[in-house]
C-alpha cells in the first residue's frame, strides 16, 4: 500500500469524522452509515480494542434508530449540545477552550488562524455550513485537505497545534453533556484517531 | 505506523468508501467568498441604542468598535457592543421545541424553559409558525392570538421588530394587540388628563435655558446621568455635555440641585455638592402634599397661575386641608409616613417657591401600586409654584430619556419600514370577531389575560375583557424581562399552546418557546437610524458590518419569506428589497425637508454614513401656553391643568379618585404594610449597564460588573451586617413570590431598608435548591438575579392598569446552599422527559 494511498484513506475518515460533527443524521445519512459497504468500515475500525467500545455504541444507536421519533431525539441531542450555547453544552468551537481570555466568545482566536490556514490553501468553508472556521468540523475537513495535500509534517504540526491542542477537553465536554451515548462515543473515537493518527505520523 | 492501522487503512481503501464520506463542508476558494475574503481596513458606520460607532473588521469578523466623530461623551457601553454580536448565547438556527414538534398543540407545556430543541430548516420553521397561525385562528379566532409585542426594539428605522411582525403576522389574520409600555405605563395615562400630553415622551425645555435661567433643580427620583447612556433611536449623548456644565455651575454655587430619592442616584455622585433629600420609598405623595400644604399655609403659592392655568384647586384643598377626607396633610402628617422631618418639609417649601425652579421627574415614582399620584400630585406642585412655561421652570418628566432637552433641529425625520398592511390588502383569515373579548389590552395585564380569560376590568374609563390567548408571538422583545413576577408567568405559559419567538438570543424568552426564529443584529443588517430622538440631528447610516451570523436572518428577510408562503410576499416588500427600501424612506425624509435642508442623494449619504442637520433653537415646555391659555390650551378636557379632573372623577374608581390622593400601597417598607415579614424594599430601577435586558448578553462586558458571575445587588452596610454579609458574598433575595441568587454590592448609597437589583438581568432558573435542572419549575432559583422574580403582578390602578414593580418588598440572607452555575447566557438546559 503506498503512502498516497494510506492518506487517502485517511482523508476519507477525517471527512467522515467532520461530517458526523457537522450535521445531524439524517434517514440518508443512516443509510449510508448502515449500509453493507460502511459495515465492513465499522468491523474494521473496530479492530482496534480503543475503538471496539465506541464503534459498538455507534452502530448500536444507527442500526437501532428505525423511527422519526429516534432521529428526533437523536437530533435533539446534537442540538443541545453542539448547536445552543457553551455551559451545557460542548460547543465545538477551538476559540472556547484555547483562549487565554476568562470569558472566551465564539469567532475568537482560532477563528482567524484557521481564515488564514484556509485561505493559504485557496479554501473557504460552504456556504451552506454556516459556522466560524474554528469549529471542528471544518478543522477536520481541513486536515482531510492536508492529507492529501500537505507534507507529513505539515500535518502533524497542524494536528497537535490546531485539534488535539483542545480536542481532550472537547471530548470531555461531550462525555458531560451528552443525554445519550451516540455523541460521546463518537468523540471518543475521534479523539482516539486523532492520537493514533499522531503516533503514526512521529513514526514516519 | 503499526501493522493494525495499516491493515485497518488498507482494508478501508479495499472497500467501497463512497458512502462513508459526506460532503466536504470546504470548498476551493472563488473570488465571490465572503467571510473568507481579505482582511479589510476600512471603518464603516452604524448606530445603536448605546451612540453611533465607526468599526472594523477582520476575518469577516468586528474587530474594533470605536465611538462616531460626533460623540464626545460615549457611553463605556461602547465596551459591550462587539459582544452583542459574539456571544455565547446567540440564536444560531431555526429551532423548535421537540415536544412541540412531536405533538404540535398537545404538547407537555409545563416544562417549558427546560427543554430539548431540534434544529429545523428555515422552510420548516416558517411552515410550523403558519400551522400553528392556522389553527389559532380556525379553532379560536383573533382572540386567541396575541402578536401585540409587550416591549422594545433595536434601532434601525428598516428593520424595527414589531413592525416587520406586525405586518407579516396580520397579513395572516387579526390579533390582540398592547397599549401603553411597561416603562411609563402610569405616567402616560395620567399626564394626557393633567397637562394634556404624555409628558413622559415629549420634548422639554431646553438645558442652555435651564442652565441660564434656573435657581434650584429638584431632581425627584431621577438619575439623568446614568439613563442618558441610551436612547429611544442612537444616541447623541449631547446631555452631557450640559450635564458637564450644571457640575460647574453647582460647584459656583450659581445652581442648587436637590435629588429627592431614597437613594443617592449616580447623577448626584457625578454632579457632587447636591443636596440629597432621602425620602421612604413609595411615599412621595405624602411629602408633596406636606410641602403643599405649607405652601399654602404661608401663602407661598402662585394664586394668579393657579387661578388662570388650572382647574379645580378648591376640590384639591379641600383634600389638602382635610376638609373632605378628616385628615390634614400637614407636614407633621407627611412627616410620619415619608420619614423627613417637618421642618424639612417647610423648608423644601420653601426653597421650591424660591427662585426659578425646574422640577425634574424620574420614571421610577410611576411604576408603583397608584403611580398616577406621584406625577400627578407633582403637577399640581409645579402650578402651586407657578412657573410652568417660563424658561428654567415648571416641571418636566423626560429630561433623563434619550435626549429631552437638546433643541430639535426642526429636520423631519425620515419614515419607517410600515407596521400596518397596506390600503386594500385583506388578511388570510379576513374575521375581526373577537368573541366580545376585547381586541386591546393594557400592556402588563397579558398574564392577567392568560390566567383569568373572560375577567372584566376597568382601564382609562373602559370596560376591558381579558382574551383567551392560546398562542402568543414576541419580536426582539423578551417578556421575561419586563413582566413581574416569574412564577406567576410559568403558570400563564402552562395554559399557552404555542409561543414563537423571533430573537437574535436564547434569553428566558426563547427558552420558554416553542419556535425560536434567529433574528442577526443590527451590525449584521444594513439599515438607517434618526441620530437623537428627540433633537433629530441628523440620519445616519447602519452599515452592515458582517454577514449574519449561523443561519440568522434579518427581520425583513424573515419576514419576506413569511409573506412569500402566504403568497403575499409583493404585497408585503412592495417589491423593494432592503437598500431599496433604504433609498425609498431616505428620499421621503429628503423631500420633506426640501427647502429648508440640501440634503444630498442616497449613494451620497450612504457613503459619508452621516448627514446632519446642524443644532436646533432652545425652546421652553408649554410656553405657548402660558403665553395665551386660549389660544394655545392643553390637550386637557378644559385646557387648562386639571387639579382635578371631572373625566377621572366620573368613573369612580377607589384607586384613582378625581385628584391627587395618598392611598397606602399593599406592600411598603419602612413601617408598611408587610414590612415585618420582608422589611426591605426592592428597587428594580432602569440598569446602568445595559439598555433593559439588552446587552446582558455580552459576555466579556458583563464579566466587568458581575460579582461571582452574578447581578450586583446593592445593599445598606447595617442591613448586611445585621444579616451577616459582606461584600462579595453570594445572597439569597426572596419573597413569597419568589427567590434569587446575586451578588452582595455593599454601598453608602443605599438607605437601611433599601436593596437595588437592576432589571434587565436575565432571568436565569435553575431547581430550587439550585441543583441544575429543574428550571421550569415553579418556585425555582433564580441563578443570576433577574428582580422580577420577586415583584408584584398588579396594575397601578383602575386607570393606567400599569406595571407596579416597585411595590415590592423582600428579604435577603447570605446564601449558604449549593451555589448553581448561572443557566442563563447559554443555550436552553434539557431534562430527561
Amino acid at each position: 500500500m503506498s503512502q498516497t494511498e494510506v492518506n487517502q484513506a485517511r482523508s476519507l475518515v477525517y471527512n467522515l469524522f467532520s461530517s458526523l460533527f457537522a450535521w445531524e443524521i439524517s434517514e440518508q445519512r443512516q443509510k449510508e452509515l448502515t449500509s453493507p459497504d460502511a459495515m465492513v468500515f465499522w468491523d474494521m475500525l473496530a479492530q482496534d480494542p480503543n475503538m471496539a467500545r465506541p464503534v459498538q455504541i455507534l452502530l448500536a444507536t444507527l442500526t437501532q434508530m428505525t423511527t422519526e421519533r429516534q432521529r428526533l431525539e437523536l437530533a435533539a441531542d446534537f442540538c443541545g449540545l453542539f448547536l445552543v450555547g457553551d455551559k451545557n453544552a460542548a460547543s465545538p468551537y477551538a476559540s472556547l477552550y484555547l483562549s487565554d481570555e476568562d470569558r472566551p466568545t465564539i469567532f475568537g482566536e482560532q477563528h482567524h488562524v484557521m481564515c488564514d490556514f484556509l485561505r493559504q490553501s485557496q479554501l473557504q468553508v460552504q456556504s451552506d455550513f454556516k459556522e466560524p472556521a474554528d469549529h471542528l468540523a471544518v478543522m477536520l475537513a481541513f486536515m482531510a485537505q492536508l492529507c492529501v495535500t500537505a507534507s507529513d509534517e505539515s500535518q502533524l504540526a497542524f494536528l497537535e497545534t490546531c485539534i488535539d491542542s483542545w480536542l481532550a477537553a472537547f471530548v470531555d465536554k461531550v462525555d458531560t453533556c451528552d443525554p445519550g451515548q451516540f455523541y460521546s462515543a463518537l468523540a471518543k473515537m475521534t479523539l482516539q484517531w486523532v492520537r493514533d493518527d499522531i503516533s503514526a505520523l512521529k513514526q514516519l | 505506523m503499526t501493522m493494525n492501522r495499516r491493515h485497518f487503512l488498507k482494508g478501508l481503501l479495499s472497500v467501497s468508501c463512497v458512502a462513508l464520506g459526506s460532503t466536504s463542508v470546504l470548498k476551493p476558494l472563488t473570488a465571490m467568498a465572503g467571510t473568507l475574503s481579505e482582511p479589510k481596513e476600512d471603518w464603516l458606520v452604524t448606530g445603536s441604542h448605546w451612540g453611533a460607532f465607526r468599526i472594523n473588521r477582520k476575518n469577516g469578523v468586528i474587530d474594533k468598535v470605536l465611538p462616531f466623530d460626533t460623540d464626545k461623551y460615549p457611553s463605556d457601553m461602547i465596551n459591550g457592543i462587539r459582544g452583542l454580536v459574539y456571544n455565547n448565547s446567540r440564536a444560531r438556527y431555526p429551532m423548535v421545541r421537540l415536544d412541540y414538534l412531536l405533538k404540535g398543540w398537545d404538547s407537555d407545556t409545563t416544562k417549558r424553559g427546560d427543554f430539548r430543541f431540534v434544529r429545523v430548516t428555515w422552510d420548516q420553521a416558517l411552515e410550523l409558525f403558519i400551522d400553528a397561525l392556522n389553527t389559532v385562528q380556525t379553532q379560536y379566532g383573533p382572540s386567541g392570538l396575541h402578536a401585540g409585542q409587550t416591549g422594545w426594539r433595536a434601532v434601525g428605522q428598516m428593520h424595527s421588530c414589531t413592525s416587520h411582525m406586525q405586518r407579516a403576522v396580520a397579513m395572516h389574520g387579526n390579533f390582540i394587540k398592547k397599549v401603553g409600555d411597561y416603562s411609563t405605563g402610569a405616567g402616560q395615562v395620567i399626564m394626557p388628563y393633567v397637562l394634556g400630553s404624555t409628558e413622559v415622551y415629549a420634548q422639554g425645555t431646553s438645558w442652555s435655558l435651564i442652565l441660564e435661567h434656573t435657581d434650584t433643580i429638584v431632581l425627584w427620583s431621577n438619575d439623568p446621568y446614568k439613563n442618558l447612556q441610551v436612547g429611544w433611536n442612537t444616541e447623541t449623548h449631547e446631555s452631557y455635555f450640559y450635564l458637564a456644565e450644571l457640575k460647574k455651575k453647582v460647584k459656583e454655587g450659581k445652581i442648587k440641585v436637590i435629588s429627592i430619592d431614597p437613594v443617592v442616584s449616580k447623577t448626584q455622585n457625578y454632579l457632587e455638592n447636591v443636596e440629597h433629600q432621602y425620602v421612604n420609598p413609595q411615599t412621595d405623595v405624602p411629602l408633596m402634599l406636606g410641602i403643599a400644604h405649607e405652601m399654602v399655609k404661608q401663602g407661598w403659592h402662585d394664586a394668579d397661575f393657579i387661578q388662570g392655568y388650572s382647574l379645580g384647586f378648591d376640590e384639591f384643598l379641600k383634600y389638602l386641608q382635610g376638609q373632605s377626607d378628616g385628615v390634614e396633610k400637614t407636614p407633621e402628617w407627611a412627616s410620619k409616613i415619608c420619614g423627613i422631618s417637618p421642618e424639612r418639609i417647610r423648608e423644601l417649601a420653601k426653597v421650591m417657591t424660591t427662585g426659578r425652579v425646574q422640577m425634574m421627574m424620574g420614571w421610577c415614582v410611576q411604576r408603583q401600586q397608584h403611580g398616577e399620584q406621584p406625577y400627578w400630585m407633582a403637577a399640581v406642585l409645579a402650578t402651586m409654584i407657578g412657573q410652568i412655561g417660563l424658561p428654567g421652570g415648571g416641571i418636566s418628566y423626560g429630561h433623563h430619556y434619550s435626549g429631552i432637552g437638546i433643541p430639535a433641529s426642526g429636520a423631519a425625520m425620515p419614515g419607517a419600514f410600515p407596521r400596518n398592511l397596506d390600503e386594500g390588502v385583506k388578511p388570510i383569515f379576513d374575521n375581526n370577531d373577537f368573541k366580545g373579548y376585547s381586541s386591546v389590552i393594557p400592556v402588563a395585564r397579558w398574564i392577567d389575560s392568560i390566567l383569568e380569560p373572560g375577567k372584566v376590568i376597568d382601564a382609562n374609563g373602559n370596560k376591558v375583557t381579558l382574551p383567551d390567548i392560546k398562542m402568543m408571538v414576541f419580536s426582539g422583545c423578551n417578556p421575561w424581562n419586563h413582566h413581574q413576577n416569574r412564577n406567576r408567568m410559568k403558570e400563564a405559559y402552562h395554559k399557552l399552546k404555542c409561543v414563537v419567538t423571533i430573537d437574535t438570543n436564547w434569553n428566558a424568552g426563547s427558552r420558554f418557546s416553542d419556535i425560536v426564529l434567529p433574528a442577526c443584529t443590527t451590525l449584521e443588517r444594513n439599515d438607517l437610524d434618526i441620530y437623537g430622538a428627540y433633537a433629530n440631528r441628523g440620519i445616519l447610516a447602519m452599515h452592515k458590518m458582517v454577514e449574519p451570523l449561523y443561519e440568522s436572518l434579518s427581520d425583513f428577510e424573515i419576514f419576506t419569506r413569511f409573506a412569500r408562503k402566504l403568497g403575499k410576499e409583493k404585497e408585503y416588500t412592495r417589491g423593494m428589497n432592503e437598500l431599496q427600501w433604504l433609498e425609498y424612506l431616505y428620499n421621503g425624509c429628503k423631500q420633506a425637508n426640501n427647502g429648508q435642508f440640501d440634503m444630498p442623494d442616497f449613494a451620497s449619504f450612504w457613503k459619508a454614513g452621516y448627514y446632519d442637520f446642524g443644532p436646533g433653537k432652545p425652546w421652553v415646555r408649554h410656553q405657548a401656553f402660558r403665553e395665551d391659555p386660549e389660544i394655545n390650551p392643553l390637550g386637557t378636557p378644559s385646557g387648562l391643568i386639571e387639579i382635578y379632573s371631572r373625566k377621572i372623577a366620573s368613573y369612580n374608581y377607589d384607586d384613582c379618585p378625581g385628584h391627587p390622593t395618598w392611598m397606602e400601597k399593599v406592600e411598603r417598607s419602612h413601617g408598611g404594610p408587610g414590612s415585618k415579614k420582608h422589611p426591605i424594599w426592592l428597587q428594580s430601577c432602569h440598569p446602568d449597564k445595559r439598555l433593559h435586558s439588552q446587552m446582558c448578553e455580552s459576555d466579556e462586558f458583563r464579566a466587568t460588573y458581575t460579582v461571582k458571575d452574578r447581578e450586583p445587588c446593592y445593599l445598606n452596610a447595617k442591613d448586611a451586617k445585621k444579616r451577616g454579609i459582606k461584600n462579595g458574598d453570594i445572597v439569597r433575595v426572596f419573597n413569597d413570590r419568589g427567590q434569587l441568587l446575586a451578588g452582595a454590592v455593599i454601598s453608602s448609597n443605599f438607605p437601611e431598608g433599601v436593596i437595588r437589583i437592576q432589571e434587565g438581568a436575565w432571568y436565569s432558573p435553575v431547581g430550587k435548591d439550585g441543583a441544575k435542572a429543574g428550571g421550569w419549575e415553579i418556585g425555582a432559583l433564580d441563578s443570576y438575579g433577574d428582580p422580577n422574580t420577586l415583584t408584584l403582578d398588579i396594575g397601578t390602578s383602575k386607570l393606567a392598569q400599569a406595571c407596579s414593580a416597585y411595590t415590592c418588598l423582600v428579604d435577603y440572607e447570605k446564601y449558604t446552599g449549593k451555589v448553581p452555575e448561572v443557566s442563563g447566557f447559554s443555550g436552553p438546559i434539557e431534562v430527561s422527559v
